[in-house]
């Protein structure tokens, strides 16, 4: 006998399984599936400008830094500007849906690719981001490596306003209406990594990312 | 609703170790008008052997001391520990005999706490005795976290006029008592106590007052070893009845 | 992993005697509590978030041989493969054919518990493959000579910053670091190496979404984006409770292992992967095992402790565990410390192999009210312990002991009596003194602590005496 039926053969036995209450119990368990009812939530503003608001709040409190532009047009500057501030160098590797942003003007080298070791800075999107826990939702695909947010020391995320959800439960609803089914990898992001592993010291940096930038574009 | 008639579960720790907390809980209890008969064959409410894995001496102890006080319109326990085994546990027990559970569950609703009995049942203004000084409260473990044992005694003790509460920290912490394991793993049990009596200390009062004799018996003989002989270590029910 | 829980005793002894240990034990006891009190207020409605969470894993672990199946179908969907095995011996088996098969001969691990359950490391050692621990407690324990876990979230709570700047020192071969980020900036660089040279990443998995067929990981550190990320083959070890219904279930455990775990109100990385790359994309695995482990699991579904399965290694009731904020992990003698390890060790490692650890607990119940599945540990540990009696597998002279305790309190003349004369004794012992320094009937008490003396008297007879004189004076 196979590990598999002896293991879920002991599991039915246990379970008095017979034909009859597995007809039930898959009726339940496809109502179970079908259910999108969200168990109970924090509460959360849901004015445009509150959901903003708060997750910058909570995105502060994981320890990213936050700031807000107008449009799309001011991000590669504001990058640039922030890049200097952290004397941090001026080469990034850069998602592809952002690649068409005007960087050189910025003084910016970017690179679309996957990311490297070599990789100092990594400038990615998001899928959305989340209001309750100050958290990015990366999707991966082709023109959105999950490397790019890892690899380098730095990570700086451009977050439109418009995709800030108040729950991880809207994430996943929008990801169920853009993409259908879920990519090889949803990565939720929420400040730098970091390790407590030392006499619990929270220390930033572990093996991602010393410090996430995100760059909020209102319109 | 006067001449409740409230029967007294002295307990076997209580009966061993300190009758005095037993004859405080009487006189509060009196004192608030109830009628008290303390059932002179009463022994232990069983929680040690259900504790130690002996069902059946834990049932056959369950039985008798339900025998003794069903007829009670209250059962009153001055411990939150021994309370708890029998408004918790007895149901529990005699899920194969109907007639046993039911009399267990009949016997449930009517017993509490004392501190509970006195604050949410009776409901009293005033409590017999004084108490000149600053006290600390330990809260113990099924007091507190089954029976929801917090603000009763301390409301109790607010109705003394000379008694001053000072909050420990970690008031809400095992004293690590834990009924056999204090002799099962005696070292673990009294490094436990340590915490416990640090936490005193540190509160600077030099009394320190809990509902439950186990633990106080616990904390009182590692503060002794600690070479504290001065604080003060008193059940809630003699401090409340002036017998301090 | 051997089991050496049946030197509990011994151990926790031992762990009472190490000063360092103890040191470090009281640092860190106050910040996991205090940061998940902090952490809970942000949860409106606590209790029913709670009770949803009991709720879902009772959901499928009431039917789990059907989301089981489930799962499986909906992971080999996704071009993932998933293999069954029954213990650690099997465990190791396919891992090891999966390293083979893809010319394996690093793996980078994230942390798993069972596949210390399972000793891991040592079968791929012995195979010639190379496994590196890449969670930092995990690692710090594995240079160190292959040190045992002593939290199931904090593996290496028990060393201090001391410790791990000797073992750095000594293993890297680099100057002695006193500064934690130092430490972590050096571990890190040796680790970075290995993420890219492994050609197998391995973790476990905090959860399995039946909805996608994916495993879902709870990380801070980014080990575990690594290890799933960089290598080409990726092997996920959980255990078969794991399987939870949908994403919404997900984000509502989501609220609360963090917070029960770390008091953080979401891990720094919450990844949900689910199948392979795709050609065209930069990273990915291009191979994913599932291995589904029973290991003791499928004999507790249905019985009376299947509310254990319900656990999802938060450590929280390890965390405010009075024993083992006192003795750390270790003494517990196997993978999982604490209370959940109490019920576990039994269950999944032999009854007979645990004798202690079901007593090792003062049932105060404070791992019972911070479980975020709200699993009654203290009832199931009583549980135990009644199998345990009924299987004649306690000391001799306990079992008498208690017969006797219980024959006679059943017998209140003979009680009193003993009581009486118990009284006296006692008292006798204390003589003047407001306590007894040594208790001939029950000297574990008094290694560590006086026994305050007695009144003399028992309640009853006093109570007996007055009585009478108030029959007499009337």
């Amino acid at each position: 006998m196979s590990s598999r039926e002896d293991i879920l053969g002991r599991v039915r036995a246990a379970l008095h399984r017979n034909a009859g209450n597995a007809a039930v119990a898959r009726e339940v368990m496809m109502a179970a599936l079908a259910n999108r009812t969200p168990g109970p939530q924090p509460a959360v503003a849901c004015e445009p400008q509150a959901l903003l608001e708060r997750f910058r709040v909570k995105s502060e409190q994981a320890s990213s830094t936050v700031e807000v532009v107008a449009t799309d047009a001011e991000v590669p500057a504001a990058i640039a500007k922030y890049l200097a501030a952290m004397k941090l160098p001026t080469t990034a590797v850069v998602w592809a849906s952002l690649v068409a942003l005007d960087w050189a003007a910025a003084g910016l080298k970017v690179e679309a690719r996957g990311a490297r070791d070599a990789d100092l800075v990594g400038i990615t999107g998001c899928f959305c981001a989340v209001a309750e826990t100050g958290t990015l939702m990366m999707t991966s695909s082709p023109d959105t490596p999950a490397a790019v947010s890892l690899l380098p020391e730095t990570h700086i995320a451009v977050v439109r306003a418009a995709r800030i959800v108040p729950y991880m439960e809207d994430a996943w609803n929008l990801a169920r209406a853009a993409l259908g089914s879920l990519p090889r990898a949803v990565n939720f992001i929420s400040g730098p990594s970091r390790t407590g592993d030392i006499e619990q010291t929270i220390v930033l940096g572990a093996h991602g990312p010393y410090r996430v930038h995100l760059v909020i574009v209102e319109d | 609703m006067a001449n409740k008639r409230v029967g007294l579960f002295v307990t076997c720790l209580v009966d061993l170790m300190r009758p005095r907390i037993g004859f405080a809980a009487l006189k509060l209890l009196e004192g608030a008008g109830c009628e008290v008969i303390v059932p002179d064959t009463q022994t232990c409410c069983g929680q040690p052997a259900w504790n130690s894995g002996d069902k059946g001496g834990a049932e056959a102890l369950a039985k008798k001391a339900i025998a003794e006080f069903e007829g009670f319109d209250y059962i009153v326990v001055p411990s939150g520990s021994c309370g708890d085994h029998i408004r918790t546990e007895y149901q529990g027990m005699f899920a194969d005999e109907p007639s046993w559970r039911d009399r267990a569950t009949a016997m449930a609703a009517r017993t509490y706490e004392l501190t509970d009995f006195l604050a949410t049942v009776l409901k009293v203004d005033s409590v017999p005795g004084d108490y000149e000084g600053t006290v600390t409260y330990h809260d113990s473990c099924s007091g507190l976290r089954s029976m929801g044992i917090k603000q009763q005694p301390r409301a109790l003790l607010a109705k003394m006029k000379g008694v001053e509460l000072k909050e420990m920290n970690g008031c809400e912490e095992c004293c690590g008592f834990g009924g056999t394991f204090s002799v099962k793993f005696g070292e673990v049990s009294a490094a436990i106590a340590e915490r416990k009596c640090d936490f005193i200390h540190a509160s600077g009062a030099p009394t320190v007052v809990g509902g439950d004799l186990g633990c106080l018996l616990n904390i009182e003989g590692k503060l002794r070893r600690m070479g504290d002989d001065s604080t003060r270590v008193l059940h809630v029910a003699e401090v409340l009845a002036g017998d301090a | 992993m051997e089991i050496k829980s049946m030197r509990f005793k011994a151990n926790a002894e031992a762990s009472l005697a190490n000063v360092v240990l103890q040191g470090n034990l009281k640092n860190a006891k106050g910040k996991f509590v205090t940061k998940r009190a902090e952490a809970i207020k942000e949860i409106d409605d606590f209790e029913g978030t709670r009770d949803a969470a009991a709720a879902i894993r009772n959901k499928v672990i009431d039917n789990l041989d059907l989301w089981l199946e489930r799962f499986e179908t909906r992971a080999q969907e996704t071009g993932a493969t998933v293999l069954w095995a029954k213990d650690g011996a099997e465990v190791c088996r396919l891992v090891t054919e999966i390293a083979r098969k893809h010319g394996v001969t690093k793996v980078t691990k994230s942390k798993s518990m069972l596949s210390e359950e399972a000793g891991l490391n040592q079968a791929l050692e012995a195979a010639g493959i190379q496994p590196v621990e890449t969670d930092l407690g995990e690692y710090i324990l594995q240079v160190d000579n292959n040190e045992p876990p002593s939290h199931i979230i904090a593996p290496a709570v028990h060393k201090s910053l001391d410790d791990v700047a000797d073992l750095f020192h000594k293993v890297h071969g680099t100057p002695r670091k006193t500064e934690i980020p130092a430490l972590t900036r050096e571990a890190r660089e040796v680790l970075r190496g290995h993420f890219l040279s492994a050609e197998m990443g391995l973790s476990g998995g905090n959860f399995l979404v039946a909805e996608t067929g994916s495993v879902a990981l709870v990380t801070n550190e980014g080990n575990g984006r690594m290890v799933t990320t960089m290598p080409k083959v990726h092997v996920v070890i959980t255990g078969i409770e794991k399987v939870i219904p949908t994403l919404e279930d997900l984000s509502t455990l989501m609220r609360l292992l963090p917070r029960s775990a770390t008091g953080q109100s979401i891990s720094n990385y919450f990844s949900i992967l689910t199948g392979v790359k795709k050609p065209e994309e930069h990273d990915g695995p291009e191979h994913l095992y599932f291995v589904l482990v029973d290991s003791g699991r499928a004999d507790v579904v249905g019985g009376e402790f299947h509310e254990m399965l319900r656990c999802i290694r938060c450590g929280a009731c390890m965390n405010h565990c009075p024993v083992y904020q006192t003795i750390g992990g270790h003494a517990y003698g196997w993978v999982y410390p604490g209370p959940m390890g109490s019920v576990l060790t039994p269950l999944y490692a032999g009854i007979e192999n645990s004798i202690d650890l079901p007593h090792a607990a003062t049932l105060c119940n404070q791992c019972g009210v911070v479980c975020p599945v709200k699993i009654p540990l203290p009832d199931l540990l009583r549980k135990l312990r009644e199998k345990q009696t009924d299987a004649g597998l306690r000391p001799l002279t306990e079992r008498i002991g208690l017969r006797v305790w219980a024959w006679v309190a059943q017998r209140p003349a003979l009680y009193g009596l003993g009581a009486r004369v118990g009284a006296r004794y006692l008292k006798w012992l204390a003589g003047e003194d407001k306590s007894i320094r040594l208790l001939p009937t029950a000297p574990e008490w008094t290694r560590g602590r006086d026994f305050p003396a007695p009144q003399g008297k028992t309640f009853r007879e006093l109570y007996a005496a007055r009585q009478n004189s108030a029959k007499g004076s009337a």
